[in-house]
């Protein structure tokens, strides 16, 4: 974790799973980036992938009716897990997963927090890969990439509305009958 | 089986010379009729060399065995299905058995669409362009569930079923179908076709 | 064992830009007049899916190419969130539908990874072996239809015939051919089949024979050789910038497979070579895929007396929490017939957070984001598709190509069009 304390811009670093993710401020993602490439040698950008956690903590918890005000949930019987999550800072997470091809592979995940229309920069400039990865997640969730030059759909047809992976936007297809799936 | 042929309408009832041959069954008979103590004659005789030399049948049946023994699939292979035709095709099943392993790409000369796999709303645009390009007669089958009605993916992107916006003569299930459960589905297309049933887009159109 | 590119193909950069996956018409190259935009179509016969290519033709060179996906978008990742953990497994399988058992795998581990249990042995061996027959049969898909745009068309049903083989173990195995179901969180479904070590050991046998087969045909071919030598270039390091992995990558003379970088599962416990080739061209990925099966059919063959040793062991984690009790526990145990009645019914919960596990499928890094809220359904899952990274080297492998090569390159991508739209 130490190895990264000179990228810029880093905001909080976590470390779970084996997993170290550093979250970065938006504003300084590309500065963080350039520095991950050029001086921690991470050359190849595995993944682009963001989430959005609308409605976080507030559905049922492990079968059991959690609030988000909280009853002290941690019973045992559910391998401690029924427990509201903490809630998020923002709706919606960026994550590029970041990979050193080399003799010393390593992995980071770099991290950016963002609410609905705030901007964000391609990193189109630092790994040319980001091209279609961008494109993706504005498709399926709206970001507005600054410095794509081809921010079109990708994966929906060019002209759809709406964007497919916000947890606001209905599943779809056919009601089937006598069937409670959502 | 040809019902309109001529019968001769005879005012009484008279004993009709009993032949299971096909000129008989096609409503040919002769006049022996009058004299029906007895056999066969010399144009009986005649009239059964004959037919044992020719292969008579009608125009619909004959063209019927024409189109199922050499119907030629139009390479639409979506998704996972496509793999299974693929395997159709190879050695172990072997479509060529049928005449089918000339797998038309271009639908001009294609007679069978074979949807293999799930159909999304993007892709719908394309499938009924090939459809339309396909010439008459022609036949759909929806292989596997996602062509027949959407498949496990409920949702906004695939079309629950291609049967609506393609009329569909055999659905085939599985996910994917064996190719064993996709040449069951061919063969029974050909029966239907045997059988004198018109092909879809002249019986029913496509689904709501 | 350097991971360092040490030949380049070409000097520089041949990415195209401002737009990496956009090659647009060079006008000091070509006379604008003189193009011809021709669509190969999401339906052409090229049996790659439902892949549309954009080419701008002058005469026959490739000109201009821009690669448009999105007509196998299914949906995935959303109808994911809205099942079950042990509902979704289900659907993983379906993306990468060559490398079908690649794709499960990769979700239960990330799952897996969530949860902490620990899988026994025999299941880890028992996944190795389909995870390497997968390979062996997405290889084999590759070079049938490769092999078939390319003219050579009877090794279509060689390779497909090999295939049946491997398809036969599946069921014997999983109970179906394709898209078996057969990892399962904690281990693998069912035990292996009694008469399953012999028939992979017949088949292993035999893969190898059936390798030297298609290398004597193709190998030395006059025409295999005119059209797949120097088509299709790519240098080592466009191939990290545009995040090539796999055989896209070995082919440039990168030195990377994450089963021997980053091992999972048990690879590290068994011997095999990493096939790299740096010509960087068609010819070199069609080496690396062929020395890729004879490396598999090592791996299963270690992974056979693995299994042979480890006969009788069991083949899913013990948590009952998570894995549902043997039957005939649920005559005797009232534990085991509510920890059956959770999981059935509810579902097993995951605990919180986010992992991304990547695996080597045999397209390349196959990697899942899962995030989980604690709860009985995935709160996002992301799949990174090596298919999807790999259409984005299109517009740069084809410059200067003609269009039976745009063939050619296009193939030795190895899209499969329901991994890159997911």
């Amino acid at each position: 974790m130490s190895d990264y304390a000179g990228v810029p811009g880093v905001v909080e670093t976590r470390e779970s799973f084996g997993e170290v993710t550093l979250v970065v401020d938006p504003a300084r993602l590309i500065e963080a980036c350039t520095v991950l490439r050029d001086d921690h040698g991470f050359n190849f950008l595995a993944d682009i992938a963001p989430a959005d956690y609308l409605g976080w903590g507030e559905g049922p918890v492990a079968g059991y009716i959690g609030t988000a005000g909280g009853r002290d949930l941690n019973d045992p019987g559910s391998r401690g897990l029924a427990r509201v999550p903490d809630p998020k800072p923002k709706r919606f997470s960026i994550s590029y997963h970041l990979l050193r091809v080399s003799d010393d592979p390593a992995r980071v995940r770099v991290q950016i927090w963002l609410e609905d229309g705030e901007p964000v920069a391609s990193v189109l400039p630092v790994w040319p890969a980001a091209d279609w990865f961008e494109r993706e997640a504005f498709d399926m969730f709206g970001f507005r990439f600054e410095g794509h030059d081809n921010l079109v759909r990708i994966l929906m047809p060019e002209d759809w509305e709406g964007h497919p992976l916000r947890k606001d936007y209905p599943l779809g297809g056919e009601p089937v009958r006598f069937s409670d799936e959502d | 089986m040809a019902e309109g042929s001529a019968q001769l309408a005879l005012k009484r009832e008279l004993p009709v010379l009993v032949s299971d041959r096909p000129l008989a069954k096609a409503g040919l008979q002769s006049e022996r009729v009058l004299m029906p103590d007895q056999g066969p004659g010399v144009f009986e005789r005649e009239v059964q060399e004959i037919e044992d030399a020719l292969l008579l049948t009608t125009v619909e049946k004959a063209v019927a065995w024409a189109q199922t023994h050499a119907m030629w699939p139009d390479t639409f292979g979506l998704a996972c299905c496509a793999i299974e035709m693929m395997s159709v095709v190879s050695s172990r099943y072997d479509i060529a058995r049928f005449g089918m392993e000339r797998f038309s790409s271009s639908p001009r000369q294609a007679d069978l669409l074979i949807v293999s796999g799930r159909v999304t709303h993007k892709m719908a645009a394309p499938l009924r362009q090939v459809y339309d390009q396909m010439l008459e007669p022609k036949w759909v089958i929806a292989m596997g569930a996602c062509a027949s009605s959407g498949g496990m993916f409920n949702n906004y992107t695939i079309l629950q079923g291609v049967d609506k916006i393609v009329p569909v003569d055999i659905h085939v299930p599985g996910c994917p179908p064996r190719p064993e459960a996709l040449m069951e589905g061919i063969i029974r297309l050909h029966e239907k076709i045997r059988g004198g049933v018109p092909p879809a887009y002249s019986i029913r159109g496509v689904a709501e | 064992m350097s991971t360092l590119p040490s030949t380049r193909v070409y000097e520089g950069t041949r990415i195209p830009s401002p737009v990496p996956t956009i090659l647009e018409v060079d006008p000091e190259k070509h006379r604008l007049e003189d193009i011809l935009r021709v669509n190969f179509g999401p339906n052409h016969p090229s049996t790659h899916g439902v892949l549309r290519l954009v080419v701008d033709l002058d005469g026959e060179t490739v000109a201009g190419i821009r690669a448009v996906i999105g007509y196998l978008h299914t949906g995935f990742e959303k109808n994911m969130e809205h099942k079950s953990w042990w509902k979704s497994v289900t659907y993983a399988p379906r993306m990468d539908y060559v490398a079908f058992h690649a794709n499960e795998l990769l979700y239960v581990l990330a799952i897996e990874k969530l949860l902490g249990i620990e899988v026994p042995p025999r299941a880890v061996w028992a996944r190795m072996a389909m995870a390497e027959l997968n390979r062996i049969h997405s290889h084999l898909v590759w070079l049938g239809t490769s092999a078939l745009e390319l003219g050579a068309i009877s090794l279509f049903w060689y390779c497909f015939d090999d295939r049946d083989a491997i398809l036969d173990l599946f069921e014997m195995a999983g109970g179906t051919r394709m898209h078996t179901r057969y990892v399962q969180v904690g281990g693998i479904a069912e035990d292996l089949p009694p008469g399953f070590v012999a028939e992979a050991r017949k088949f292993c046998a035999q893969m190898p024979k059936s390798v030297d087969e298609y290398e004597a045909i193709l190998d030395r071919n006059a025409i295999w050789l005119e059209r797949t030598k120097g088509v299709g270039l790519l240098s080592a390091d466009d191939a990290l910038a545009l995040a090539q992995s796999g055989p896209m990558l070995r082919s440039t003379g990168v030195d990377w497979d994450l089963r021997r970088n980053t091992p999972y599962l048990a690879y590290d416990e068994v011997e095999f070579d990493v096939p790299v080739y740096g010509g960087g061209d068609v010819y070199d990925r069609y080496r690396v895929h062929m020395d890729e099966m004879r490396e598999s059919v090592r791996i299963i063959d270690q992974c056979l007396d693995k299994l042979e040793t480890t006969e009788g062991m069991p083949w899913i984690a013990d948590d009952r929490k998570v894995v549902l009790p043997p039957r005939h526990e649920l005559h005797t145990s009232m534990e085991s017939l509510i920890h059956h009645f959770k999981i059935v019914t509810e579902g097993f919960t995951v605990p919180e957070g986010e992992v991304y596990v990547a695996i080597e499928s045999p397209r390349g890094e196959a990697g899942c984001y899962l995030v989980s809220d604690g709860g009985a359904r995935p709160w996002r899952v992301k799949f990174r598709a090596p298919s999807f990274a790999a259409l984005q080297a299109t517009a740069t492998i084809v410059q200067g190509l003609l269009v039976a090569d745009l063939i050619a390159a296009g193939g030795s991508l190895d899209p499969v069009m329901g991994d890159a739209d997911r």
